[in-house]
């Protein structure tokens, strides 16, 4: 038995998970789009051409040329057979293809996500270190009333708060939009407060328990000092929950980027994805759903791994 | 006095108190180097709060009283950080459960070598030929890059032994370090730790078998509920015990028990013919053939890893047999066979009461409760007993508990894997004393599986040595 052959294993099946993804995300966010009311051909006309200018004979002209008379069935397999084929169409009020569209969103987006999971582990891995290391003290205590606290705060109404105190108050970074790093700082806030508001109760409970653990007092006891038996052993084992955990947060980060986009009007693919919805522009909706989706499993992938390096228990077996 | 003739550990009116509670003590005792000291009695007769009171472990609601002197150094004094220095440079700790106690995430060998490279500060080339060395010496070759989920218990502990003592430290404590080791193993770490008062250590040992006390000699402390019973040369107090609680103490070692008679000559009720046992891809057990007759008793001995439970299970109907077969007497209901398991607070739901999951058995079984409390009665266990939740009562009236709801189901055969490896030695004695009893009466046959070669001699009729296929 190699060692290649689990982690060639786990290639496979996230392979096939990104697979039933892609036609389910498809279908379910296709249903959806023709679950909404109003005509579509009129929404679709007003995004190209602007309430003002169109009028009952854009919208037809638009409805003839996307095909949107046709049975909902022949639309939907239609979007599936060019999928096999690697193709996500056009946009259906810009005429761009999607593939393009997206190319460009999804990089500021996953900046976003990045700078939100580094600030998350660079406020959640210190806080809850701390928290663990006397569990039942003061900052325990006080950690975990606070970590409620923002935690019930959507993330929409704590981006508007970060706002209002750092940009519009005391003027430190900018309100929105991107044009230089320092657009960055208070959307990956927004985002990464609400993942670390979590995450650091789960560093909090890894340490308590690698503390508790026999090899910790052995470690102690065989002579290593306090720091050295938690550079050495602690937090590496602590560290392994905390990467499966960061993994079920993506869900949370996905949900997060779409509203954070939206309120900071980060250039990304959740604030594209809303946009879609509003123009009915049902190509973009299910090119930009399906790559979140592709994302989840992506991430989920990328953890799988990270665990793997961390364990080497998974390596050997 | 110069200062090698000095007490290594020297201990004067040590108590550990719960609150005004007097868990232990006063102990008082003095290991020098080149001396052993031994520390026996079951458990929550105090002996880890002693090894807990010298290296200053004690969990934060105990309090220790006393004087503890290290090297001639006045410790429990000292404060937390100042005693914690001690460790590993001047008192060596060998764990009790060393498959815990090494970080389940690096290699055993790394483990080692950190201990040279941090604790006796050698630089990172040295460290690593100390380590090598110590596997060398230990018998350890090959299982440098291991982890130690891969290792054996003994490896474990043999792997404990060298980064507990990589800091060379004069003094070694061990607590139960031959807590769950078969036989074999079991001299092993016994003849590693002689090696130390002769190479001029000072040796302080916890243990609650007789065998282990008498192999290492010295002096001994024997404790009961904290209090010190009996305390002098070891040789003299295990051939003189003066206490009774010394002499159950002592009797109760399975060395000590009385042979059992022969086997009750009844009709055949389980068979195995040429079984397998595999896990995996490999072979653990081949050709194991078994004959049970009513009311027999069988031991199956065996080191750890060989396939003892897999075999149990396979004998249970649990798991197909990978070769071979099993057989069971026509006569034979389906729940004719069943199972004891070697760790009784596992074998409860923990949130309900003893007698509703006893109540649950019998109704499902259409048995009087009446019979159920004669099973009680009989294996000595008072009914108010079950009142309370599984925690609330004892391993061993756990164990016997088990063994009631066993009985409750009427078995013919009943399958123990180790059920009295977790009791003290005493309970151990009682346990299996009562077993044989009530199932003797019963004409119940009885498969034991037991890591301890003397209770396969001494208390079942026939025992039956698994040597590793591979």
């Amino acid at each position: 038995m190699t060692a290649a052959r689990p982690f060639l294993a786990a290639l496979a099946q996230r392979g096939l998970q990104a697979l039933i993804v892609a036609v389910i995300v498809g279908i379910v966010s296709f249903a959806m789009m023709q679950a909404l009311p109003g005509d579509a051909a009129y929404r679709i006309a007003a995004g190209r051409y602007g309430y003002d200018m169109m009028d009952a004979a854009a919208a037809e002209a638009v409805r003839l040329e996307l095909g949107l008379d046709r049975h909902w069935s022949v639309q939907l397999f239609a979007w599936l057979g060019a999928l096999a084929q690697f193709d996500l169409g056009r946009s259906l009020v810009y005429g761009s293809p999607v593939v393009d569209e997206i190319a460009v969103q999804l990089g500021y987006s996953l900046l976003l996500a990045a700078g939100a999971v580094i600030t998350s582990l660079l406020i959640a891995v210190p806080v809850g270190v701390a928290a663990g290391m006397k569990p039942g003290g003061v900052v325990d205590r006080v950690t975990l009333a606070l970590s409620v606290f923002v935690r019930a705060i959507p993330a929409f109404a704590l981006g508007v708060v970060l706002v209002l105190a750092f940009a519009v108050q005391l003027k430190l970074f900018p309100v929105a939009g991107f044009r230089g790093p320092e657009h960055l700082v208070l959307p990956s806030l927004t985002l990464g407060l609400g993942l670390a508001a979590v995450s650091n109760r789960v560093v909090r409970d890894a340490v308590v328990d690698a503390m508790a653990a026999e090899w910790q007092l052995f470690a102690r006891t065989k002579g290593l000092s306090a720091r050295f038996t938690v550079l050495r052993h602690v937090l590496r084992n602590a560290s392994l929950p905390v990467v499966t955990y960061v993994g079920v947060q993506m869900a949370y980060l996905i949900e997060g980027v779409v509203i954070v986009e939206t309120v900071f009007a980060w250039p990304g693919i959740g604030h594209a994805l809303v946009h879609a919805i509003f123009a009915r522009d049902i190509a973009m909706v299910q090119g930009t759903a399906l790559t979140l989706g592709l994302i989840y499993v992506a991430l989920n992938l990328a953890i799988d791994l990270a665990c793997r390096g961390i364990d080497p228990r998974t390596r050997s077996a | 006095m110069t200062l090698s003739d000095a007490p290594s550990i020297a201990v004067d009116a040590l108590s550990v108190f719960f609150g005004a509670t007097r868990l232990l003590g006063p102990v008082s005792f003095r290991v020098a180097a080149g001396e052993t000291l031994v520390i026996m009695g079951e458990t929550g007769a105090g002996k880890s709060l002693t090894a807990q009171a010298i290296l200053g472990t004690l969990p934060k609601e105990l309090r220790a009283e006393g004087k503890v002197t290290i090297n001639g150094r006045q410790v429990d004094t000292l404060s937390p950080t100042d005693r914690s220095a001690l460790w590993g440079r001047d008192i060596a700790t060998l764990p009790q459960e060393p498959w815990l106690a090494l970080d389940p995430l690096m290699q055993a060998g790394r483990q080692v070598a950190e201990a040279h490279r941090y604790v006796a500060g050698l630089p990172p080339e040295g460290a690593r030929n100390a380590c090598v060395r110590d596997f060398e010496t230990l018998g350890l070759v090959g299982a440098e890059r291991r982890l130690p989920g891969a290792l054996s218990g003994g490896m474990a502990q043999r792997v404990a032994f060298a980064a507990a003592t990589a800091g060379r430290a004069p003094i070694l404590l061990a607590d139960e370090p031959t807590k769950g080791l078969d036989a074999e193993r079991h001299a092993r770490v016994v003849g590693l730790l002689t090696q130390v008062p002769k190479d001029g250590g000072a040796l302080l040992v916890i243990t609650h078998e007789a065998a282990v006390a008498r192999a290492l000699g010295g002096n001994i402390i024997v404790l009961r509920d904290g209090r010190v019973i009996e305390q002098g040369q070891t040789d003299q107090i295990l051939a003189k015990p003066q206490e009774p609680y010394t002499q159950d103490l002592l009797a109760a070692d399975p060395q000590a028990w009385p042979r059992s008679g022969t086997a009750p000559d009844g009709a055949v009720v389980l068979t195995a013919e040429g079984l397998a046992v595999t896990r995996g891809d490999r072979v653990l057990i081949e050709g194991f053939d078994l004959s049970l007759r009513a009311g027999e008793r069988v031991a199956v001995t065996g080191p750890s890893g060989v396939g003892k439970t897999t075999l149990l299970d396979t004998l249970a109907g649990l798991i197909a047999p990978a070769r071979g077969n099993v057989q069971r007497a026509k006569s034979l209901g389906r729940h004719a066979v069943q199972k004891l398991y070697q760790d009784p607070p596992a074998a409860f739901p923990p949130h309900v009461p003893l007698e509703q999951s006893l109540r649950d058995v019998a109704r499902l079984h259409g048995v009087t409760w009446d019979r159920v409390t004669e099973y009680l009665i009989a294996l000595n266990l008072l009914p108010d007993l079950l009142e309370r939740r599984p925690d609330a009562v004892s391993g061993g009236e756990l164990q016997r508990i088990s063994v009631a709801r066993a009985l409750t189901v009427g078995p013919v055969v009943l399958l123990a894997d180790e059920p009295t490896s977790r009791l003290d030695p005493i309970t151990q004695r009682q346990t299996l004393e009562l077993l044989a009893g009530i199932t003797e009466a019963k004409g119940i046959s009885i498969v034991l599986v037991t890591h301890h070669a003397a209770i396969a001699e001494n208390w079942a009729h026939q025992s039956i040595e698994l040597k590793s296929a591979t």
